[in-house]
């Protein structure tokens, strides 16, 4: 059993972290990359870039917009985050664990405070997969990982909670530690692959969108009458073609 | 179909392996990362890397040669390919040398501070300048893509014959000097090996590799990019390499001969096996497979030569380079897999750079198509972002990248170990005393260790209760426990209290708030003492003040016991040699230091405990 | 020119000479590392005691050979013979190739393995000391006079002395007065000291002398390779054009 924790506080943690981190790096510059390319091929895109910085900021801090249109989801969504975001990285007991391993660590928040917010996440957590769940228009854009991740959220918290108030803990305090420290390394491991990676991307996406998709009108044909490519398929097109055609190509691929 | 884009992606993974060794080699140092030692102060970094690039980066300038001096314009086609190959060679050679200099940081030093009498400088001037010569050589194959760089390259056309020469002069010098190296070393070098002829024995199985090189690269490259392989050249190459294959080993055996060191040859060691080894596969097999003309003109023979050669002439340098040295005594290096994955990381960036000049510019007459080029390629689906990928360009960024990072992240999580944290110092459990009224205190059981009399000192000490003065903490109901219960590493401090025991369903079943005081971190700072509960734990007269939950390493504690004591009573006792060495260690081996007393202990806390360090003042 | 000479039969293996080298230089605790040698001797512990069988001590240190080795192979000029003949080392200059750490015929130089900047590190002979007219650490505070300091002609005289007084007690041969061209620690022994250099006798040729001859010819090979490449390139292209006479242009220069 301990031989278990240690490995998951140890090698496992190093290298989920690692993965977090090189892959967050990894989307951001790719992400970059392509937005480049995007905007050096249609250079003749008009981008207002104040207004596009103006919507990143603001998105930033989404709260007062959700506020008008469904304001008990953007403040629980909101609580949820706070929690979600200073309890792990403020905790003391964390900051232990980093100066143990990096040799430096920070200032932590109190205890009571941590719980409190603990208890907020967890609270926060059930909440949204509820409202997913049972809200109509939410859940017709939902995917599966949209209904997992708070729940696999909520899991370190919970264990974490018990940890520390072992008087609540259906289990020995070992048992928590071990599913604290593993659920909270396949979090880690998960956030660049899925959709938590917004937490670098999002000060991205309003660019992405702004390059994606401010076209001057009627810009795509020209580009495709530019190149002769008229009667051709380009790759840019290629998503939205029929299987008929798709084998066409291969095909005309084949005989060249 | 994706030969080319998976090689690409083991080449990227490897780079990614690399960076995370690369890493802990810059935190932490040499002795972390490789198998290197005051015995053994070159490994295959030197071995291989360097030593061994320079010799196969040499078909650059066997070929130059051959082209442009003695006009033989049939070899024409494969001379970018071999000045291209030469050029990423010493590029790597030198970024491999960055990895294994302690100080990399200074390697300009060589340029201001001359010593005229030292191979090494001589070798590293002459690699800078032939890397120059290079860089002008290949320098027109780029430029012939930019218009704008048409005047340049036409001057460095006209420049080629000077260059050449230049070249083929530089190399001769470094890849003999090479050789020159190890002349001073003579007392150190395997006589199979030594020889005052071994600038000249370098330089000759140089070109020789420099062949083989070219051959390996031409038929992989070929392979890979499924391009018709040149083996008509080839195997001209071939018949030419086999005349230098016996020459050199008419030279190796016959400056044995002239050396009269061929009794040597005869001997049971593994050196004289590993020359035999050596000489077969370097010279013999390849020479004789290179006379059957059916070898000569397969592509597979050519290969099979090849690869033989090439092995051949690297482990020659490998064995001069330090692994044949008498002077290490019984310690066999091994390169760590650390050091392995830091060469291959090399060689798989110069092979990413190779592939991506063959794919651009036109190295080859004919250039390769590259797949993830393809202009009417469908895009991709990826599985688990659930994407669209986009065009082939974009697929192998992605797929590359992700392999870098994966690479990567696995290296962090094997090198996160005792290795590195240790620092080099070998965890060595500490053993009982043995003994009755007499102890012998050797906690390695090494054989070497301190007669100690145990009731003379209890009986000088002043008898009775006076087990205190030295027994300063007992194991729970325990009376005088052995020292080497807490201070359980000969050379490494351990912790002395089992968290798990004290909370374990098996052990005692202590709720957290009993030794943890509520709402505050559970941490060894404002834990209680161990003896707040076991208060039989520390005799109340103990002289020694105890850091509980942490015990200082075997040999730390026994010195600052006995010396502080001995350092004191040497002024009543009128006796100056009390605390001196030799007191003890009568006659027996130095217990490696005996001068700092209390060792630096901050540096070596808390790493191999289950708690944070305790701060020390 | 200044030397130590030590007298293997007087020294009582008290290792007070190795204390005192590691108090004047402040030489870190040396623990057994995996890199280290089993001579004694690591980057903290410049001089050490050998005990060999029947209670007979050897010390070790850094030879200052009279033609050294480590001097000639360094190739930025780090170490250095300083002008009472100390092999002095400037870490400003080296770059850390270990070159001299190969070249050294007694296997002397040790390596900071595990520092992120390291460094060589071997007995300097107290070369700021000595130059003050003060002695070495070691000899200073040696209680049996077993190594002492002085002129090197007065101390072979004296080695000789010694010998020639006790035929019976030593060994004929003073150690380090031909080896490797001399060198400046010497040694008179009863037992036989082949084992400081891995149980092989050692020339008198001084090893830098070795790769003298290699690099006088340097510049010839270069010169004469270079002359001769061009000679031999003039050569054939002449012959190749005289073959093609009244044809067209030779391929070669221009074509490529």
């Amino acid at each position: 059993m301990h031989a278990w924790i240690e490995f998951g506080s140890g090698p496992l943690f190093r290298l989920c972290f690692a993965l977090m981190l090189l892959g967050l790096a990894r989307i951001v510059v790719l992400t970059i990359i392509g937005m480049v390319e995007a905007y050096l091929r249609n250079d003749d895109k008009i981008i207002n870039w104040r207004e596009l910085i103006g919507k990143t900021v603001s998105w930033l801090f989404p709260i007062a917009k959700l506020l008008k249109k469904r304001p008990v989801y953007s403040l629980v969504s909101f609580l949820f985050h706070i929690g979600l975001i200073l309890t792990p990285l403020f905790l003391a007991a964390h900051l232990l664990l980093w100066e143990k391993s990096i040799g430096f660590a920070w200032f932590a928040i109190p205890q009571s405070l941590a719980d409190y917010l603990t208890l907020i996440v967890i609270v926060c957590g059930l909440t949204l997969f509820l409202m997913r769940a049972l809200y109509g228009p939410a859940r017709a854009i939902s995917r599966k990982q949209d209904y997992i991740w708070p729940l696999l959220l909520v899991i370190p918290f919970l264990t974490g909670y018990m940890c520390v108030n072992g008087r609540i803990s259906p289990a020995t305090y070992q048992w928590m530690m071990l599913i604290h420290i593993f659920s909270g390394n396949l979090i880690t491991v998960m956030i660049p692959f899925t959709k938590i990676a917004h937490c670098v991307l999002t000060p991205l996406s309003q660019l992405v969108t702004g390059i994606g998709w401010k076209f001057p009108r009627g810009a795509g044909d020209k580009v495709i009458e530019t190149l002769g490519y008229k009667d051709r398929p380009t790759w840019v097109e290629q998503p939205r073609l029929g299987l008929e055609k798709v084998t066409t190509v291969e095909k005309e691929a084949a005989e060249k | 179909m994706n030969r080319v884009r998976n090689f690409k992606l083991i080449l990227w993974m490897i780079i990614g392996l690399g960076a995370a060794v690369a890493t802990a080699r810059f935190m932490f140092g040499l002795g972390a990362v490789t198998n290197l030692s005051d015995r053994v102060p070159w490994g295959l970094w030197i071995g291989f890397d360097v030593m061994s690039g320079v010799a196969l980066a040499s078909g650059g300038f066997v070929l130059t040669a051959t082209v442009y001096i003695f006009k033989l314009d049939r070899f024409h086609s494969i001379v970018r390919p071999a000045i291209l190959t030469a050029l990423l060679g010493y590029i790597a050679v030198a970024v491999g040398l960055l990895f294994d200099l302690g100080l990399p940081w200074n390697i300009w030093h060589m340029m201001i501070y001359w010593n005229l009498h030292s191979p090494l400088f001589e070798v590293g001037w002459c690699v800078m300048l032939y890397l120059t010569v290079l860089l002008l050589e290949f320098f027109p194959v780029p430029a012939e893509k930019y218009g704008f760089l048409s005047k340049i390259r036409g001057f460095l056309t006209k420049l080629r014959l000077p260059l050449v020469i230049a070249g083929i002069a530089l190399s001769t010098l470094h890849q003999s000097s090479l050789g020159s190296l190890f002349l001073i070393m003579p007392y150190n070098v395997h006589p199979l090996w030594y020889s005052p002829i071994m600038p000249v024995t370098f330089f000759i199985s140089a070109i020789g590799l420099g062949l083989m090189m070219v051959t390996f690269e031409s038929l992989f490259t070929g392979w890979l990019y499924r391009r018709e392989q040149e083996v008509d050249l080839l195997e001209r190459l071939g018949a030419a390499a086999r005349w230098v294959f016996l020459l050199y080993l008419a030279i190796r055996l016959g400056d044995l001969a002239v050396r009269d060191q061929l009794g040597h040859l005869s001997g049971g060691e593994w050196q004289v096996k590993m020359f035999w080894f050596e000489l077969v596969i370097v010279a013999i097999i390849p020479t004789v497979l290179l006379f059957i003309r059916a070898v000569r003109r397969s592509a597979a023979g050519l290969m099979t030569v090849a690869i033989t050669g090439v092995t051949g002439i690297v482990l020659n340098r490998i064995n001069v380079g330090g692994l044949v040295h008498i002077n290490r005594g019984e310690t066999l290096y091994l390169p760590a897999w650390t050091e392995i994955v830091i060469t291959l990381a090399v060689i798989a960036g110069a092979a990413l750079v190779f592939l991506f000049m063959a794919e651009r510019f036109k190295v080859w007459e004919i250039q390769p198509v590259d797949p993830d080029a393809d202009p009417i390629k469908m895009p991709e689906f990826h599985p688990v972002d659930s994407s669209w990928l986009g065009k082939p360009e974009i697929v192998a960024r992605t797929k590359y990248s992700l392999g870098f990072i994966i690479a990567a992240a696995v290296g962090f999580a094997l090198l996160s170990g005792e290795p590195l944290e240790s620092r080099g110092v070998d965890p060595v459990p500490a053993q009982q005393a043995r003994g009755g009224d007499t102890l012998w205190i050797d906690g390695n059981l090494d054989g070497y260790g301190v007669e100690f009399l145990h009731v003379r000192h209890w009986y000088r000490s002043g008898s009775g209760e006076s087990c205190v003065e030295c027994h300063h903490m007992n194991l729970p109901l325990d009376r005088n426990s052995g020292c080497y219960h807490c201070h359980s590493d000969m050379y490494l401090p351990a912790d002395a209290f089992r968290h798990d025991w004290h909370s374990s369903p098996t052990g005692g079943k202590l709720a957290c708030h009993e030794c943890h005081q509520k709402g505050v971190v559970r941490a060894v700072e404002s834990a209680k003492k161990c003896d707040e509960c076991h208060n039989d734990l520390i005799p109340s007269e103990a002289s020694i003040e105890v850091e509980q939950y942490m015990a200082v390493s075997y040999a730390d504690a026994m010195h600052h016991l006995c010396i502080d004591c001995h350092t004191k009573e040497a002024v009543p006792r009128e006796n100056p040699d009390l605390p001196r060495c030799t007191t003890c260690h009568k006659g027996q081996r130095d217990i490696i230091d005996a001068t700092v007393l209390d060792s630096d202990r901050r540096n070596l806390t808390g790493k191999r405990t289950l708690l944070p360090p305790i701060h020390q003042e | 020119m200044k030397a130590i000479l030590t007298d293997t039969t007087k020294c009582i293996g008290c290792r007070e000479c190795v204390i005192a080298c590691k108090t004047r230089y402040k030489l870190d605790n040396s623990i057994p590392r995996r890199w280290s040698a089993e001579d004694g001797l690591t980057a903290r512990n410049w001089t050490s005691i050998i005990e060999r069988p029947d209670s007979k001590y050897v010390r070790k240190q850094c030879r200052h050979c009279i033609e050294p080795a480590c001097v000639s192979a360094c190739p930025v000029n780090a170490l250095q013979k300083n002008k009472d003949g100390a092999v002095v080392y400037d870490s400003s200059k080296c770059m850390g190739c270990r070159y001299c750490m190969m070249a050294c015929p007694y296997g002397i130089p040790r390596y900071d393995w595990d520092r992120q900047v390291p460094y060589v590190r071997k007995c300097i002979l107290c070369a700021e000391y000595i130059s003050d007219g003060k002695q070495p650490a070691c000899t200073e505070v040696c209680p049996t006079e077993a190594t002492i300091f002085g002129e090197r002609d007065e101390l072979i005289a004296e080695a000789h002395r010694r010998i020639k007084a006790n035929p019976g007690k030593y060994i004929n041969r003073v150690w380090g007065e031909h080896e490797v061209g001399g060198s400046q620690v010497l040694y008179i022994s009863d037992i036989d000291l082949s084992f400081l250099t891995y149980g092989q006798p050692l020339g008198d040729k001084p090893l830098p002398d070795r790769t003298a001859s290699a690099m006088h010819a340097v510049p010839y090979a270069f010169v004469g390779m270079g002359s001769l490449m061009a000679g031999i390139g003039w050569v054939i292209g002449r012959r190749m054009k005289n073959e093609e006479g009244g044809k067209d242009k030779p391929e070669g220069e221009e074509n490529e």
